[in-house]
């Protein structure tokens, strides 16, 4: 991005004169205006809509009696729909103006997908449809999906990537047979995993492009925390080999589709980024591996955690390799946020017993505080390195 | 697909979804067979739908003996399988009949699906051995009531009060919950 630094260059370089650098410096300083004010709106947006979302859901949940249920159900119905128009009409029927209606009207449209499913959970409450039940997670994903794809909105991409977490969740807990086939982290692991490969194949047609950051973002942070509980000593592992099956055959799938992505993408495409996207098939390959071992050789549960804590390690530092790469922020911070976690969780399992409790908490929280003035003092340098070179942020 | 043409399929799509549900359930509150089963209620919470009392019913455990049963091998009742049981009126509760794999003809039966077997002893014969009793749900094992009052129902069980649940069932077997009736009157909040 063009900043102050740059036209400071260009004018001793002689590239531009005075007159030019003073109107840039002026457009300079409009855009960043403008910017800040397109930030303000969408983050006050964000968090009203978000607590209108949390209202609702909270007014169902209190199952309140003064109103009747007939009235209820028309009232949130009503809400939803008028919301969902709302949006509809500032997101694309008015002109963009100085209130950033095309930001509000995204909001809006993000907030009618929170108040489709409170509505359908407020008649499932009348009608005392059973509590937990995944097929209403499913219903509000199917009724969500078509604003993903219709108004190309990826923060309703976001909201249904982690409902399809939660309708697995409960899915599982649901079916016995399921219950028995394969361990709830693995089953989680495995739907991180294969929510990524959703991310990767969206990235394939421009239609559903908007979809693909925030599916592949939520497939791989869970791919991470899913990974991370298997670092810890004490988990079981699946024990039916068509779940090795299934590790192999996303694995199969990944590359497929990273082979394919990369043979279709042309410009931003690089050494790195194809790296990080390739960690994902070797990691379902090596929980394949990892499986097969469970059920014909199985090793003790100190050498499981040793392999886990070694993949789990090797994956950060191939995502902060290629993090830096394209000099991504988003990759290099949530990336040394899981190196933070695993730095500390092997903290607490290896010093807990040897350390006395006053020390433990005193170096643990020395640790936590130097890591934190480590990782501001690193991201002032990349923002500063980044900035130079015109990086993502 | 431009926006409009979104929207107007959205707007389309959800008051289908809506009035699908409130129908399919209508359907069977109104058009269905009213039947009293007893129950044994505990109260927890639900993540998005707040209060509500589980309902453990008498034909929750279904014994498979005695020619209660189409098919009395109990390995044949995967987890998660359909399995239709027919009822009769006894002292005025539904009681079960028969279990079977496919909708009987001519009978009034309910819904449910088989979720594993457990061992149990009959009442008052603890020196008799464990007998095989299939687990069924039927969609209505939870009444969502507002924030407290589950604690109270529970109170109201541990006074030995009788909670009855009068269901709709409807020609498919599909049921749902019209109301609770505590020692036979309506639990109104």
């Amino acid at each position: 991005m063009l900043n102050e630094d740059l036209v400071q260059k260009w004018l001793d370089e002689g590239t531009i004169d005075q007159h030019q650098a003073g109107k840039m410096r002026s457009d300079l300083a409009q855009y960043s205006l403008e910017r800040r004010s397109r930030k303000r709106t969408t983050a006050f947006s964000i968090i009203g809509v978000v607590l209108i979302g949390i209202g609702a859901i909270l007014f169902v949940a209190s199952n309140w009696q003064r109103m009747g249920d007939v009235f209820r159900v028309l009232l949130l119905v009503a809400s939803t729909l008028g919301v969902h128009y709302a949006g509809y009409l500032l997101r694309y029927e008015k002109e963009e103006g100085k209130y950033n209606r095309n930001r509000i009207g995204r909001a809006l449209i993000f907030l009618s997908s929170l108040l489709f499913g409170a509505s359908l959970f407020l008649i499932a409450q009348i009608y005392n449809i059973n509590a937990n039940e995944s097929t209403l997670i499913l219903i509000w994903i199917l009724g969500a999906l078509p604003l993903v794809y219709g108004y190309q909105s990826a923060p309703i991409a976001g909201l249904c990537a982690i409902l399809s977490f939660l309708w697995i969740v409960l899915l599982h807990g649901e079916r016995i047979d399921l219950n028995k086939f394969i361990e709830i982290w693995d089953l989680c692991l495995i739907s991180g995993i294969g929510l990524y490969l959703i991310g990767l194949l969206h990235e394939l047609w421009e239609r559903t492009r908007s979809a693909s950051m925030p599916i592949k973002f939520i497939g791989l942070q869970a791919t991470l925390l899913f990974l991370f509980v298997f670092t810890f000593q004490h988990h079981r592992l699946s024990v039916d080999p068509m779940v090795s099956v299934v590790y192999a055959l996303l694995s199969v799938l990944l590359l497929a589709a990273v082979l394919f992505s990369r043979s279709i993408r042309t410009g931003l495409s690089g050494f790195r980024e194809d790296l990080s996207m390739l960690s994902m098939p070797a990691i379902a390959f090596l929980m394949a591996a990892i499986n097969l071992t469970r059920i014909y050789s199985p090793l003790s549960d100190k050498a499981y955690m040793a392999i886990f804590n070694i993949i789990f390690l090797a994956l950060l530092i191939l995502l902060l390799y290629a993090g830096y790469g394209r000099e991504d922020f988003r990759t290099i911070y949530s990336t040394l946020f899981w190196l933070m976690l695993l730095i500390f969780a092997r903290y607490f399992d290896f010093f807990w017993e040897m350390l006395p409790r006053s020390i433990f908490f005193a170096v643990g929280g020395l640790i936590l505080l130097a890591m934190s003035v480590i990782m501001d003092r690193k991201r002032r340098e990349l923002k500063i390195q980044f900035a130079r070179t015109g990086g993502r942020n | 697909m431009n926006a409009r043409k979104s929207f107007y399929l959205v707007v389309v799509f959800w008051l289908l979804i809506f009035s699908g549900f409130i129908a399919y359930k209508e359907y069977t509150l109104q058009s269905g067979k009213e039947v009293l089963l007893k129950t044994e209620p505990v109260d927890p919470r639900d993540l998005f739908r707040g209060d509500y009392v589980t309902l453990r019913y008498e034909i929750s455990a279904l014994d498979l003996g005695h020619g209660q049963a189409e098919d009395t091998d109990y390995m044949n009742y995967k987890n998660n399988g359909r399995i239709y049981l027919a009822l009769q009126l006894k002292e005025g509760y539904a009681v079960p009949k028969k279990i079977y794999k496919n909708p009987p003809d001519g009978e009034l039966f309910i819904k449910g699906r088989a979720k594993g077997i457990t061992y149990e002893r009959p009442e008052g014969k603890a020196s008799m051995p464990p007998v095989p009793k299939l687990r069924v749900e039927y969609g209505i094992e939870s009444y969502f009531v507002p924030e407290g009052l589950g604690e109270e129902i529970e109170r109201l069980r541990w006074e030995n009060k009788r909670i009855d649940v009068l269901v709709a069932i409807d020609r498919f077997g599909n049921a749902a919950i019209k109301k609770i009736l505590i020692d036979g009157n309506e639990f109104k909040y």
